[in-house]
């Protein structure tokens, strides 16, 4: 994506000051065409077909449809479950985000020079990333089990009540969240690593020189504006990420109970594979695809900001 | 005799084309049926039984479905592919999502063609069981009857005779606070009450003589008075037997580990308890509380069979199989092989043996009688329907909204009836 915008105002410029001839255009679209025809078939016809089913009643396997207009979007607007659904969708990214940011740089610092046994860490640290998120969440459905789960068997040795943590209201979102977390943070962290790997070791001299001699002085005055590029793009990829929860829920809860953790991409399959009502399916795909634009767009403005600043 | 040169002629073109693997002159039907772990072994021994009679049809599986949701599903998606299975096995319940969409064809003509069909135990309850408008879209193959488990160790222990097992809701209740709390960790009772999403709760209503809709299909009936016990019921058993909110596969586990006095479940998991139980505790299946000959039914889980070929050739052979797999000996063999129930009449002739020697089987068998159709709402929201139900339940059943179960059937009422079709 980023390379077609950089590169589609070079060839207006270029159109601009000489007339193309008539080998270089052909030249130009055999070498653009193998990958715009796949961008179009993957990715753009889809999408106009996703669109253009949102404005129809079709549902699965159904021989007919009607062109229903924006009566899907109209639906949804009304429909508490979708609203619901948005509102967690909404709480978990905040959580798994924050969550996710935070324990990867700590993770991070503690491991940046923390000698031989680093690699060691950084490996167990960043396995859950490589894991299939399926079969963990089984492993963490016995976990969590409210008999005889792991978890409880922990907190009774402290005295804690054995919980139903899946099955209770209260806590089967903040369970989702926990694993969510644990999942992504060892993708932050590696970032970081990488980020803090990038910051020269002068400036901390400098700033000892300067009078900053407590840990805490140097991180807010070194480490942490230094490392403000990468931390907006783990918050950006995380925050993707934590709209993009399925798995999870669809192995531990199935959006239950009662809808507390239903999140808008499990709305999306229930409404089209468990209802088979498509055409709502995929209005919400819409919402879904909306959303995540604007993530996007405000990672690139803020980027473009930023760059323009210095 | 020229459809006969035709089918082979077009099964040797077909050999041509795709080589020595169909070299045979049969005919190939693709069967797909859902649940694995429990129906395998039965169709795989119906197959073989069905095979040494019928040489020219050659029956190949494909993968189990995972589950009744994964069947209808692959089977609508396949239907926009064309690239289905000849027959399907799809839950009683989905019956009718697939003769709207068309994707299976009414068996009317085969039936009437069948001369001996009372003879060979085949009845018409049956075939109502797959019927939608009138029209026979399936065939039932195993059924299944909600009935009750009773862990005998616990009734005794809390005063109760295993010998006269309740049989009204009142007395059943009544035991189930007794037991609760017996030992420690010990609850009275469980009721899986989230099959399907309204399976059970069906069951309640249907006890007590209510149904879920009115005879034209227009208003929900449910929250008449027969309804208003089985929410009522529900309430019950949070408030009186402090029943856990715990979901269908704990409940199972709970029970086998000796931890529940009673369990309200399917008939499909008899065979499975009674091996995770072993020589734990007694288990003993009584029939479903509160049935009352005459004004009781029960809705009928399980799946049917049904043909989505549309060659004439291979519905033909589609059909010699579904006579057979729902027939007298396709049924003894499913039965002796999983927990569920044979609907023909004569396969029970073969199962005296059987029965007389697992007499839990036979609970379920005993009631019959009151077996009628699980109910599947009309319109484009059946699906949603039975999900707006589940989450009504769950309201009751994890204690939220137990005080006031009256409200929440209003609340459901209002929310299925905003979703079925508007017309007439």
């Amino acid at each position: 994506m980023t390379e077609m915008s950089v590169s589609a105002p070079a060839d207006r410029s270029i159109a601009g000051e000489r007339p193309r001839r008539p080998h270089e255009e052909r030249a130009a679209w055999g070498l653009v065409g193998p990958a715009a025809t796949l961008i179009g078939l993957i990715l753009v016809v889809p999408l106009i077909v996703v669109v253009a089913l949102s404005l129809t009643d079709y549902q699965l396997g159904a021989k007919a449809w009607r062109f229903v207009g924006f009566a899907n979007y109209a639906d949804l607007a009304g429909d508490p479950v979708f609203w619901r659904s948005i509102a967690n969708t909404a709480l978990y990214a905040v959580a798994v985000v924050a969550g996710s940011t935070g324990l990867g740089l700590a993770v991070a610092l503690a491991l940046q020079g923390s000698g031989a046994l680093a690699p060691v860490w950084r490996t167990i640290f960043f396995l859950p990333v490589m894991a299939s998120l399926v079969a963990m969440a089984i492993v963490w459905e016995f976990m969590l089990h409210p008999t005889f789960g792991l978890v409880n068997a922990v907190l009774g040795l402290v005295g804690v009540a054995p919980m139903n943590w899946l099955q209770n209201g209260a806590t089967a979102l903040p369970a989702l969240a926990v694993i969510g977390v644990w999942q992504q943070f060892g993708f932050a962290m590696v970032l970081f690593l990488a980020g803090l790997s990038g910051i020269p070791t002068s400036l901390y001299d400098a700033a000892e020189m300067d009078g900053a001699p407590s840990a805490w002085a140097r991180f807010r005055l070194v480490t942490w504006p230094l490392l403000a590029p990468v931390t907006l793009f783990v918050v950006v990829i995380s925050t993707i990420r934590s709209f993009q929860v399925f798995d999870t829920v669809h192995a531990l809860t199935k959006g239950g109970p009662n809808k507390v953790t239903e999140v808008l991409l499990y709305t999306m399959y229930a409404e089209g594979f468990e209802f088979f009502r498509t055409g709502r399916a995929a209005a919400i795909a819409v919402v879904f695809v909306a959303a995540m634009l604007v993530v996007t767009l405000t990672k690139v403005l803020l980027v473009e900001k930023r760059i323009h600043a210095r | 005799m020229t459809r006969t040169f035709s089918l082979s002629a077009l099964t040797l073109g077909l050999a041509l084309v795709a080589g020595p693997a169909l070299a045979e002159p049969q005919t190939e039907i693709v069967v797909q049926y859902p649940y694995g772990d429990v129906f395998n072994e039965t169709h795989k021994r119906i197959a073989e039984a069905f095979a040494a009679k019928h040489p020219k049809i050659k029956v190949t599986f494909r993968a189990p479905y995972k589950d009744y949701e994964d069947a209808t599903q692959r089977i609508l998606r396949e239907a926009v592919t064309g690239t289905g299975p000849d027959v399907t096995f799809q839950a009683l319940n989905r019956v009718r999502a697939l003769a709207d969409k068309q994707v299976a064809a009414p068996l009317d003509d085969f039936i009437a063609a069948e001369k001996s069909f009372e003879a060979d135990g085949f009845h018409k309850a049956m075939f109502d069981a797959g019927s939608i408008g009138g029209k026979v879209y399936g065939v039932p193959f195993a059924v299944s009857l909600p009935i009750a488990y009773f862990n005998l160790d616990l009734v005794k222990a809390a005063g109760g005779d295993p010998a006269a097992l309740p049989t009204t809701w009142d007395g059943v209740l009544a035991l189930a606070t007794k037991i609760e709390g017996v030992r420690p960790g010990v609850h009275g009772m469980a009721a899986e009450w989230s099959i399907s999403g309204n399976w059970l709760f069906q069951a309640l209503v249907f006890d007590d003589g209510g149904t879920m809709m009115d005879a034209g299909e227009t208003r929900v009936a449910f929250d008449g008075e027969a309804g208003r016990k089985a929410i009522g019921t529900f309430a019950r058993m949070v408030s009186e037997t402090k029943t856990p909110n715990i979901s269908g596969n704990d409940m199972r586990a709970a029970f086998a580990a000796g931890q529940v006095g009673m369990l309200l479940t399917t008939t499909a998991y008899v065979n499975a308890l009674t091996k995770q139980i072993g020589d734990r505790f007694v288990m003993k299946t009584s029939p479903f509380p509160g049935l009352t000959p005459g004004v009781s039914r029960l809705p009928a889980g399980g799946n049917v069979m049904m043909i989505t070929t549309t060659d004439p050739a291979k519905r033909k052979a589609a059909w010699e199989m579904v006579k057979f797999w729902t027939g007298a000996e396709g049924g003894a063999i499913m039965v002796r092989n999983t927990g569920y129930m044979a609907p023909n009449k004569k396969a029970a002739d073969r199962l005296a043996d059987f029965y007389a020697k697992n007499p839990n089987q036979f609970t379920a068998v005993a009631q019959l009688a009151y077996l009628t159709n699980w109910y599947a709402f009309p319109g484009d929201n059946g699906l949603k329907i039975t999900d707006v139900i589940k989450d009504r339940l769950q309201s009751v059943m994890d204690g939220s909204r137990a005080a006031e179960a009256d409200a929440v059937l209003t609340d459901m009422a209002r929310d299925v009836q905003a979703l079925l079709p508007a017309k007439n």
